[in-house]
């Protein structure tokens, strides 16, 4: 099935010998000299344009670095307070937070503060007093 | 035969390579024709073809050092070759806006080179015409499918030597050799691919 047979290996016969003939036609010419001169200055060229395309793309890609500085710089900030955002909230157990309060509360005043503890004291009592004094009156009036 | 220096590429130290690229003016002498025919027949166009020789044996002379002697000198030229064509191609493709140019260029009519041994002049326009039917089925071929058949018909390889040449398996060269005489020998008898 490879190998044709007939008519059209006749003609597959006649292409080859019209293409050989084509190309010794075109090539009976001896090699001019310097006749790879061309085919130097092809891969030069393609050379220089390769790094031409190269050295673009790097100067594309350092302009668009430097461009978007100044918008990574001004985007920077409110990451930075979401961040602080992000890490204040603390969640206390309630329970938790009253028995704190009441250690605090319920620690002993030091000594230099004494003083002061004692005119707490001294207030509440006044307190008491001066409420029921105050509410004399009130009372004298109420009867009237 | 005279040994005339035409590429002005420094002749190879014996040591550096192997004994059949020592005079490299001498191996573009031997295989130019070959080459170039190869590169007409994929491109049809012998402007490329030329173009493209030249870039061949500038690669081949570069290359030289790799070449190990495994497999024939005409074999490793055609490897070389058949990559300029894919390089070609490919570019090729990407520049579309050139088409139109390219396709308007020499374009190469084998009609016309059919030696001339028909007994008649109504045999000959015959051969002529049977002969650009195929020539015209042959370039609609896919690239794989083309070269191929060049390979085989044209160049007269054998199988193992195409698969060497290409890089493929024998079977896949005995496939794409299948698929591309059929559809040839289909075009060319004017029958159409679905009537098979």
């Amino acid at each position: 099935m490879l190998e044709p047979a007939g008519q059209f290996a006749a003609d597959l016969r006649n292409l080859r010998s019209a293409v050989h003939r084509a190309a010794d036609r075109q090539t009976a010419q001896p090699v001019p000299f310097g006749w790879l001169k061309a085919a130097k200055r092809r891969q030069r060229t393609s050379q220089h344009r390769v790094v031409l395309a190269w050295s673009l793309a790097t100067a594309c890609a350092a302009l668009f670095c430097i461009g978007s500085l100044p918008l990574l710089r001004h985007a920077a900030p409110p990451a930075a307070e979401q961040k602080v955002i992000d890490v204040q909230p603390v969640v206390i157990d309630d329970t938790a937070l009253l028995e704190q309060i009441d250690n605090t509360v319920s620690e002993s005043v030091p000594s230099s503060l004494a003083p002061l503890d004692s005119l707490d004291n001294w207030s509440s009592t006044t307190s008491t007093n001066t409420e029921s004094s105050l509410n004399a009156p009130e009372k004298k009036n109420v009867a009237q | 035969m005279g040994h005339m220096v035409s590429t002005e590429l420094p002749p190879l130290a014996r040591a550096e390579s192997v004994l059949e690229l020592a005079d490299f003016d001498e191996v573009v002498r031997l295989y130019r024709t070959r080459i170039f025919r190869f590169l007409m027949a994929s491109l049809s166009d012998r402007d490329v073809a030329e173009s493209l020789t030249q870039d061949c044996f500038l690669k081949a002379y570069n290359a030289r050092h790799q070449f190990r002697g495994e497999s024939s000198l005409s074999t490793w030229l055609t490897r070389i070759a058949l990559n300029l064509v894919r390089d070609h191609l490919r570019s090729r493709r990407m520049r579309f806006w050139q088409r139109t140019r390219d396709t308007a260029l020499d374009i190469v009519d084998v009609g016309e080179w059919i030696p001339d041994g028909a007994s008649s002049p109504e045999q000959v326009c015959l051969q002529q015409e049977r002969v650009r039917e195929i020539w015209k089925s042959v370039e609609r071929l896919s690239r794989q499918q083309r070269t191929v058949f060049l390979l085989r018909f044209v160049e007269e390889m054998e199988l193992a030597e195409i698969a060497e040449t290409t890089g493929m398996n024998t079977s896949t060269v005995k496939s794409h050799l299948y698929r591309a005489l059929r559809i040839v020998r289909d075009r060319a008898s004017g029958k159409s691919e679905g009537e098979q």
